[in-house]
């Protein structure tokens, strides 16, 4: 588990801008022209957003000067989704020993008052 | 005792929410939730054992867990109660601990209780936004985004 990569994945994915980008790219890597296209913003708006993506690791962006098309790198996001389930599955588990104890404090609280009866 | 759980797809777009009916009246199931001695008893997936607590159950009290796995790993888990309102609501800050007993990625838990009858209906949200407030404004739609490059992902 990377914490630090992890908290810098959730947070460049808090920004609907960013994962539009992101869906964007899981067809095919993209001139930030062309990313910018959908969107109601400046160049330069989205370049801030593409710095965060590939600050976090999300995506790459070639070296050319004028064209640096961007390209998706998934790893991060599937270390993400990874931790999510890491999570289902630590709170199901739980769950399944919550019921089985509840079970066993309810049978004790009618023992006791059984006892109470008497 | 019924243990079926169930998560709603809408839900699931967003971040990780699980229900459940427990087959328990909503005082006792609060009371697992609260009373560390009780608390001690579930929390953790099967086959753990709870070695330390120290739960300081009130709004802006702590905790700090460690439960060692059946391989005999330790991990520490800690955090602080936001709200605690009986019977009915429980919200806490969560995180797991490294090596060095520094915390990762903070989460927030809200765990909901509600009568139904004699059961009591359990859900529980967890937000991956380090705080609340971000949490409401960004709930939409990351969660999808995983799915959508889980797909990506199986497909490369």
């Amino acid at each position: 588990m990377l914490p630090d990569r992890l908290s810098m994945t959730f947070s460049a994915l808090a920004d609907p801008t960013r994962r539009a980008i992101l869906a964007r790219l899981v067809s095919g890597e993209s001139s930030v022209t062309e990313l910018a296209e959908p969107f109601e913003m400046s160049l330069p708006a989205v370049s801030k957003h593409l710095k965060v993506l590939e600050h976090a690791g999300l995506i790459k962006r070639g070296r050319e000067a004028q064209w640096r098309p961007c390209r998706l790198d998934a790893g991060p996001l599937k270390d993400a989704a990874e931790w999510l389930e890491h999570y289902r599955h630590f709170w199901e588990q739980s769950f399944d020993r919550l019921a089985d104890y509840l079970d066993e404090l309810q049978a004790k609280e009618e023992k006791d008052g059984h006892e109470d009866e008497h | 005792m019924d243990t079926r759980t169930s998560i709603d797809a809408d839900q699931r777009e967003r971040e990780l929410v699980i229900t459940r009916i427990f087959d328990a009246p909503r005082h006792l199931v609060f009371q697992a939730w609260t009373e560390p001695d009780r608390v001690a008893r579930w929390w953790g997936p099967q086959g753990f054992v709870t070695t330390y607590w120290d739960m300081d159950i009130r709004p802006g009290g702590t905790f700090r867990v460690c439960m060692r796995s059946p391989e005999g790993a330790e991990h520490w888990k800690q955090g602080i109660y936001r709200e605690v309102v009986e019977p009915e609501r429980l919200v806490f800050t969560f995180a797991w601990e490294d090596g060095e007993g520094k915390p990762g990625h903070q989460t927030v838990v809200t765990v909901t209780f509600a009568e139904h009858g004699d059961k009591t209906e359990l859900t529980l949200h967890q937000a991956v936004f380090e705080t609340v407030e971000r949490c409401e404004d960004h709930r939409r739609g990351w969660t999808s985004t995983l799915q959508r490059f889980a797909e990506y992902l199986a497909s490369h």
